[in-house]
């Protein structure tokens, strides 16, 4: 081969410097990664909120309707009833105002109840049966998760119906019965098999259960009220909050009484308020937390107070007695409240010469309530008044596996459908023999959103229905968003650590070295990719990092 | 009268500024950036009565500066567009680092220079130092003696400059030649158009047809540009012999690359450039009168340096007496000191005299030149320049 | 939400595989000006950071023609460019320079200001990065005061040259500044630039990451700091007369100074009497825009 060599020439160009792999400049090359939101690492069941946000900002309500009951399948209930950590974690907060993804999943679930869209199961039948004792939001969630993979699934309930505190416990003005009803039909339609009214009440009903079954989850909640120390078990005129609540919510008849005293300041003891006012009574709270304290939520505090509960917070009650003639006279004197580390734990200091009396003719307690521990007695180790279960719900005993209030100081409804959620997984892979999955990374921060491109945007107002309307007719007191409303605020989203197709590092790059990958999502272009890290840094979704490269 | 207009040759009496106006009026150029200088502007002025008249299609410029002059010639000419421009003196300094530019860019410019003495301090006599200081930019030059010389030499400059892809400077001296007036004949427009082809460059600025020019090169591609550059240049003297051919054959003038003027026999040899030619003309009948074997090289084309010819035109000549009428300090003569290089090593060469006669546009009339002569046949000739009155 | 710019589906004309620095916003800026126009153009680019960035013979890094002219003649060498394509009836082609601010400010601002006299059909993109950063980050005319450079390690002791007016002074039909961290205004203002005949002057900042002292990926964030600070207003003047305002004003000065490590010298006096500037001419371009309409 002895052709001659060309020369470039000296003067006008024939090619193009793509030539040059300049990428062999840098020390770091951009990846787009997927990264956990903080909404997802706040979230009681791990959903992966800025995926299922995205999919309803684009109007696909089904794949978020898909997309959530992955991990949750009470959609329309927690829209209702959550306590919405994610929006305290959402990174919207540093910029205007946290996205209400509370709000946006109520409208995701209220609309597939309207659809009328199923649950969809992910397998066939797998050869297993897994027992769940509970059909509270811990059972039914485990049922659900195990159902959906194919495992055969008995719940034993000990009442009449399903949903647990979800039914007996939460008012309809907050938690639609119809929409409780709807959510609890879908798991069931899935093919739960159910045996109502079955109560596993002894350790050897217990035994037998384990006996009979591949893999046991109790969740059995916690229905035994705490006693106030002050008030002896049978004084006269003192209802349990629990036992008020479920009457109100069966439609059962309330003590008679027109002046009601609830003792609480969590949400139970607020439900328990409101319901009462519903039926016409006059009611004040005592409170041990101030209100700043309360561990019910704001809005529930708000909304007590427009329906006219009148709230004496940082008050303890110290003695009820009769009053000569009708009623009761509660003495009680003011406190400085002080919360322990744990939920449970807590000081109280009385202030001196704070003494007051209230009149009244009911006194509520509604201070918490314990599991009832005994059918599990030798079979399941406790501690602290709770089975003891560990990250996965797995409890030291082999084959069971406990979660929700039997196990857990985590009373919310979310926090027991998460219980339930990562005991059915772990059963699942414990069954197949299959190691547990490594933590997720740490989700991506405020700093990595480059949130100039977001335009400020308040977050969607919060109506109510007038007090006089909701004390009138009991319905609901929160309303929906409209469709239109339900987009806007997905678009304040800002997918943190989920790519959503903006093009901004394509069209960032100085050196042209990111572009659509044909198949969907970017490639980065090593040969030419200097590594500056533009791309990385004006990504609206922080959905891109840096990795060293080594040579 | 309009002599384009009659479809035959017609004399006309022209300055040389006006002539070189004709013949850029004739060339077609389409894009003329120019600068008004004294004594270049009736130049500018021609041709601008012309546009004005509709009979030149052309842009014309009128940049801020001859630095910006030439800079706008350079990418219209690398556009595939035939450029024109003229100059003089402190303006064609002011365009040296373009004039580089154009060389380098092997754009095809043809430009006017009206020799002028160059400042400090300021004066507006003639004097060649202006272009002669030029003389390793690249450019071709020539030099001439009359108007009639100035169009025809401006039209064979068009050729010469797109067959090799060089620019070329005419040059002509400030008043004796620019503002003088005799009859001169202008050709028709058929006439120049078979003379001058199309120009179509090989490589041009199109976005249909992308390709740059001016990006950074290495040293391997600059020496080998230089060498390329060298090459075309080799070319001239027979392209420039050709072209001067060429425009014999249609028009009946010829006028050479070298011109020998009584040259045989000669013992002594004048040996000059423009305006003073025409003065040493008459120096050399005086002296031929007188029984003096004298003749006139008329150097025409000085770059590039016609070696060969000039070696040719002096062989068996025993004195050459060189006429400067420029002045490069330490130097002396610059046609004084290039052409006792060009004939360094020729056995048989003649003693060379230089002489500094025209600097600064100071009078060199016919019997100084004859003196001259006289005191320098058969004399011992000094390697340095000397000043003469 | 995000808007999504057209970008991704653009036929490239600048090309990968250029000598610029990591992150260099001067690229970035040509890339997208070079999208708006299209390849019905011819670029002129003197000596520049965008001259080596064009790149080394036989390559180059444009798919349209480029000419480089020396550095005090871009605007005379593409005026003569655009009388030669107008001869060859090439009267769509597009004539940009792309200059920096020592080739247009500096050395170039002659023949800028008799091209602009002439009214010569030309856009003209000043690529400002507030210095000579070719040859190692020494003073234009450019340079905001206080700045520290190559020539002035003690800081600027004079103010930035404000080109726009200048070529507003012009009578130039369109003069206008825009940045590229501004994307969809920038190419807003290429676009009708583009559309427009006569001499149109945009003079987009360029934050130098090496001249200036910034992170890699940093430059979009110093220039938008740069227009919400008021050190650069985003604005357009048409006819020289009609002015119309882009930006807000909502940082101090100190903030834009407080990434640059040019600036890591200067003393709260400075910083005051800069931001004194800085206010003076908003309330000037305000004024302005107000007495256009």
């Amino acid at each position: 081969m002895n052709a001659p060599m060309t020369l470039p020439p000296p003067t006008w160009t024939t090619g193009s410097t793509v030539v040059f792999k300049t990428g062999t400049w840098r020390s770091a090359l951009p990846l787009h990664r997927e990264a956990p939101s903080p909404c997802r690492e706040a979230c009681p069941v791990g959903g992966e909120v800025a995926e299922w946000i995205g999919l309803a900002r684009r109007g696909d309500l089904r794949g978020a309707f898909r997309v959530l009951t992955r991990h949750n399948p009470f959609p329309a209930v927690a829209g209702r009833v959550c306590h919405h950590p994610c929006e305290s974690a959402c990174n919207r907060s540093a910029h205007d105002e946290a996205v209400s993804i509370c709000r946006l999943e109520r409208h995701v679930g209220d609309h597939a109840l309207a659809e009328r869209w199923p649950l969809e199961a992910e397998r066939e039948e797998r050869s297993g049966h897994v027992a769940v004792v509970g059909g509270g939001p811990a059972g039914l969630s485990a049922a659900y998760q195990l159902r959906r993979r194919g495992w055969r699934v008995t719940l034993f309930e000990a009442g009449r119906r399903l949903g647990g505190l979800m039914a007996s416990g939460i008012p309809s003005y907050r938690l639609s019965r119809a929409v409780l009803d709807g959510e609890i039909e879908r798991i069931v339609a899935l093919g739960v098999e159910l045996r109502l009214n079955s109560p596993v009440a002894t350790p050897e009903a217990f035994d037998a259960l384990r006996a009979g079954h591949d893999a046991v989850f109790v969740a059995t909640g916690a229905a035994r009220p705490k006693r106030l120390p002050a008030i002896g078990a049978t004084t006269p005129g003192v209802v349990d909050g629990a036992t008020l609540l479920a009457a109100a919510n069966g439609g059962a008849p309330l003590p008679a009484g027109e002046r009601v005293v609830v003792v609480g300041g969590g949400s139970a003891a607020f439900d328990a308020a409101r319901s009462l006012r519903r039926a016409g009574r006059a009611v004040t709270m005592l409170t041990l937390e101030s209100r700043a304290q309360l561990p019910a939520q704001p809005d529930e505090v708000d909304e007590a107070i427009e329906e006219g509960v009148a709230i004496v917070d940082g008050a303890m009650l110290r003695a009820v007695h009769r009053n000569n003639g009708a009623g009761l006279r509660i003495d009680a004197c003011r406190v400085n409240f002080t919360p322990g580390r744990e939920r449970g734990r807590f000081e109280v200091q009385p202030l001196p010469g704070s003494d007051f009396a209230v009149d009244a003719d009911t006194v509520v307690v509604s201070i918490g309530q314990d599991p009832e521990l005994s059918p599990f007695a030798g079979a399941v180790e406790a501690t602290g008044g709770l089975l003891a279960a560990d990250e996965g719900q797995a409890t030291p005993t082999a084959g069971v596996w406990a979660g929700g209030d039997v196990s857990s100081l985590a009373r919310y409804v979310t926090q027991a459908v998460g219980m339930g959620e990562r005991a059915a997984l772990d059963i699942h892979r414990w069954l197949l023999g299959e190691p547990r999955p490594a933590a997720l990374p740490a989700p991506v921060p405020y700093a990595a959103i480059a949130h100039w491109y977001h335009p400020q945007a308040a977050r969607a107002a919060s109506p109510r229905r007038g007090a006089a309307d909701r004390l009138a007719d009991g319905g609901e007191v929160q309303l929906g968003l409209g469709a239109a409303e339900a987009v806007a605020e997905a678009a304040r989203c800002f997918s943190c650590g989920h790519c959503i197709a903006c093009d901004q590092c394509v069209t960032v790059c100085p050196d042209l070295a990111v572009r659509r990958a044909a198949g969907g999502g970017y490639e980065v272009l090593a040969d030419w990719c200097k590594g500056c890290g533009l791309c990385v840094h004006e990504c609206p979704t922080g959905a891109m990092a840096m990795q060293e490269e080594r040579r | 009268m309009n002599p384009a207009a009659t479809g035959g040759t017609t004399a006309v009496l022209l300055t040389g500024n006006h002539a070189v106006a004709w013949a850029a009026r004739l060339a077609r150029p389409k894009v003329v950036p120019v600068y008004p200088i004294t004594p270049q502007t009736p130049v500018l002025e021609r041709l601008t009565e012309f546009q004005a008249a509709g009979e030149f299609d052309a842009e014309i410029i009128t940049v801020e500066s001859e630095h910006s002059v030439m800079s706008a010639c350079i990418p219209a000419s690398l556009a595939g567009v035939r450029v024109f421009t003229a100059t003089a003196s402190q303006g064609l300094l002011l365009m040296h680092e373009v004039l580089h530019y154009a060389a380098g860019a092997r754009a095809p410019i043809v430009m006017a220079n009206v020799n002028r003495t160059v400042a400090s301090p300021w004066a507006f006599w003639p004097d060649q130092t202006d272009s002669l200081a030029q003389r390793d930019t690249g450019w071709v030059q020539y030099y001439v003696e009359s108007p009639q010389e100035a169009l025809d030499t401006v039209l064979q400059a068009f050729r010469v400059a797109e067959q090799l892809l060089l620019p070329v400077l005419v040059n002509l001296d400030a008043f004796y030649v620019s503002h003088s007036l005799e009859p001169v004949e202008v050709p028709p427009q058929e006439l120049v158009d078979g003379y001058l082809p199309r120009f179509e460059p090989p490589h041009r600025l199109d976005p249909a047809h992308p390709e740059s020019w001016g990006n950074v090169v290495s040293q391997d591609m600059f020496n080998r540009h230089r060498q390329a550059i060298e090459q075309a240049f080799a070319k001239v003297p027979a392209l420039a012999a050709e072209a001067d051919r060429e425009w014999a054959e249609r028009t009946g003038r010829a006028w050479g690359v070298v011109e020998r003027y009584r040259c045989d026999g000669a013992r002594t040899v004048v040996l000059t450039m423009g305006s003073m030619a025409g003065t040493a003309r008459d120096a050399v009948d005086l002296l031929r009168d007188t029984g003096q074997a004298v003749g006139l090289v008329k150097l025409r084309l000085f770059r590039p340096l016609p070696v060969a010819a000039l070696r040719a035109a002096l062989e068996g000549v025993d004195d050459v007496v060189v006429l400067d009428r420029n002045h490069s300090p330490g130097t002396g003569g610059v046609l004084h000191q290039e052409l006792r290089a060009a004939l360094y090593g020729l056995p048989g060469a003649p003693r060379v005299h230089g002489r500094l006669a025209g600097v600064g546009g100071v009078n060199v009339p016919v019997p100084a030149i004859v003196r001259w002569v006289s005191d320098a046949t058969g004399s011992e000739p000094r390697p340095e320049s000397m000043w003469v009155r | 939400m995000v808007e999504l710019l057209p970008a991704a589906n653009e036929e490239p004309v600048l090309c990968s595989g250029h000598a610029a620095c990591p992150g260099c916003i001067d690229a970035l800026s040509v890339r997208h000006v070079l999208a708006v126009m299209g390849p019905d153009t011819v670029a002129v680019v003197p000596p520049s950071c965008m001259a080596i960035i064009a790149g080394p013979q036989p390559y180059s890094s444009l798919t349209i023609p480029v000419y480089q002219p020396t550095l005090e003649a871009s605007a005379a060498a593409a005026s003569g460019l655009r009388r030669a394509l107008d001869t060859q009836g090439k009267h769509a082609t597009q004539v940009l320079v792309l200059a920096g601010d020592g080739g247009t400010c500096d050395i170039g601002f002659q023949c800028l200001s008799s091209a602009a006299e002439r009214n010569e059909d030309m856009l003209y993109v000043c690529l400002d990065n507030e210095g000579y950063m070719n040859t190692g980050a020494q003073k234009s005319s450019s340079t905001p005061h206080y700045a520290r450079t190559g020539s002035t390690p003690a800081g600027k002791t004079t103010r930035k040259k404000n080109l726009t007016a200048l070529m507003a002074a012009h009578g130039v039909p369109y003069a206008a500044t825009a940045t590229v961290a501004h994307l969809a205004d920038l190419r807003r203002k290429v676009a009708k630039a583009k559309s427009m005949r006569g001499m149109r002057v945009l003079t987009l900042l360029i934050p130098c990451l090496d001249g200036w002292g910034l992170r890699d990926d940093a430059g979009l964030a110093a220039a938008r700091l740069a227009v919400d600070s008021g050190a650069f207003p985003l604005y357009e003047v048409e006819d020289g007369t009609r002015v119309t305002v882009n930006s807000a004003k909502t940082r101090p000065v100190a903030d834009y100074l407080a990434l640059q490590r040019r600036y890591r010298h200067v003393a709260p006096e400075q910083v005051a009497a800069l931001q004194a500037e800085v206010d003076e001419g908003w309330e000037r371009l305000q004024r302005q825009a107000r007495e256009a309409v």
